[in-house]
């Protein structure tokens, strides 16, 4: 019982240093590979290395490997919160493990019906991609969500769910729905259809990084201000950062918790009701007793 | 080092994020989803067990104290119905021993009757033998000689023989 205990413990402080260890290790990273900073400098990721690809290079960017930092902290968390899982609840991390899965479960039938039950992990992974992305600003390292090709990619696959789901109902209906309600608005509703992920990914990208820009701005503001207030004093009394204390950090926990939280929230409440407004259900309804009326007939 | 623009597409990039966002889709569900929900299932099936034995013990408790009520109602009945047929025979024996007392006392009676009447006739008779013999006596000293026994037995014994039949008639 006691070794088991212990080997219990051992796989837990593994899990936990799972989680850390990656963002420790990519703070890390940064401060070994970032060049001083001088003025007001607002550019996309940094490139570490290029793959030489067809069409494109594939440049290993910051939020390339940041991506990969909260993966395995994800990873972590998942295998964390579900070890020593039991029907009793012996312990307090199931509880938490229960209330994710249930809250998002009850969401996800809430906002898409019941045919949509199994959307729940995906909704629960993107809520934590996104929001864990956005959140890394808080240790300093450049959140993936403000590539514009990070949350490009969810964006894409978000209209490949949405296409997949309204194809359900045979191509045939998929063409016909883009004439609805008249011909005539067939040029605009394709422009709408793919307009989808375009604004879903502008929309978070733009959030997480007008909150960084806005950060830059404001802390460069801030150090003008102080320099120009104590300034005319002699000696190291012209350095105090007298405007850069706390400030900031109450504009942080706006711009990199609550927005990059919501932005995680409105990303994964659009994929629900994109992915459950554009199932046609009743044809598909239809056609599936066409279906199985057919097969009765064969039989 | 260098840096991308803040805006700057690039498939592979966007590619790469796509399939991150596939595996941790996977990950998600395979060690979170799945197992929280086959442990959430499992519970459920063990409280709808809990509240199904308990179901079927309050069941077999209600049947047992209606099996239990009936064998008491029961009980009552047989108890009465074995005191009654006990009332029944402790009667009948009762009339039995009172019929045959009564005739014991009637039969005792009646031989009492028969053995007085024996005793009466008993007592007649040796009255009149004695009274034979007595007079027998007397006259033999009376008259003072001896008759012939026989003659006088006969005449005697006639007298005699009116006196008792007389006597009866009265």
């Amino acid at each position: 019982m006691k070794e088991k205990d212990l080997r219990f413990k051992i796989v837990d402080i593994l899990l936990v240093l799972m989680m850390t260890v990656p963002i420790i290790l990519g703070i890390v990273l940064q401060v070994m590979t970032e060049p001083p900073a001088s003025g007001v400098q607002i550019t996309g990721a940094r490139i570490f290395f290029t793959i030489p690809m067809p069409l494109q290079d594939f440049p290993v960017t910051e939020s390339q490997v940041n991506s990969l930092i909260v993966m395995i902290v994800l990873l972590g968390f998942c295998l964390y919160i579900t070890h020593g899982l039991s029907e009793k609840a012996d312990l307090k991390r199931q509880h938490l493990a229960e209330f994710i899965v249930e809250k998002v479960d009850s969401l996800v039938k809430e906002n898409m019906g019941d045919f949509f039950a199994s959307f729940t992990p995906f909704i629960i992974s993107i809520l934590a991609l996104s929001a864990l992305s956005s959140l890394l600003s808080l240790f300093g390292l450049y959140p993936p969500t403000s590539d514009i090709n990070i949350v490009g990619g969810w964006a894409v696959l978000v209209f490949v769910l949405i296409t997949y789901y309204k194809l359900k109902a045979g191509p045939l209906a998929y063409m016909k729905s883009f004439t609805q309600p008249v011909a005539l608005l067939t040029p605009i509703n394709i422009i709408s259809e793919v307009a989808t992920p375009v604004s879903m990914a502008f929309r978070h990208y733009g959030n997480v990084l007008s909150g960084a820009v806005i950060s830059v701005l404001l802390g460069t503001a801030l150090g003008g201000l102080s320099s120009m207030i104590l300034g005319k004093l002699p000696g190291f009394l012209a350095d105090i950062p007298l405007f850069q204390v706390g400030i900031p950090a109450v504009l942080s926990i706006y711009f990199d918790v609550f927005s990059g939280c919501l932005q995680a929230f409105i990303f994964a409440m659009l994929t629900m009701m994109y992915v459950a407004g554009g199932f046609p259900e009743e044809e598909y309804k239809k056609k599936k007793s066409q279906k199985a009326s057919k097969i009765k007939k064969i039989n | 080092m260098q840096s991308l623009d803040v805006i700057s597409v690039n498939i592979w990039q966007m590619a790469a994020s796509l399939a991150n966002l596939v595996l941790l889709f996977l990950i998600v569900k395979k060690f979170l989803y799945k197992p929280v929900k086959n442990m959430l299932n499992e519970r459920r099936s063990a409280i709808d067990n809990d509240y199904k034995d308990a179901a079927d013990a309050k069941e077999k408790a209600v049947s047992d104290m209606k099996a239990y009520e009936e064998k008491l109602s029961g009980a009552a009945d047989e108890a009465s119905a074995i005191l009654k047929g006990a009332v029944d025979v402790a009667k009948s024996r009762e009339k039995e021993i009172i019929d045959g007392a009564n005739e014991k006392a009637r039969g005792i009676i009646k031989r009492a009757e028969a053995d007085a009447l024996l005793e009466k006739q008993k007592a007649r008779e040796d009255i009149k033998r004695e009274i034979v013999e007595v007079s027998t006596l007397l006259s033999e000293k009376m008259l003072g000689r001896e008759i012939s026994a026989d003659d006088h037995r006969d005449l005697i014994d006639s007298f005699i023989e009116g006196i008792g039949n007389g006597d009866e008639a009265n």
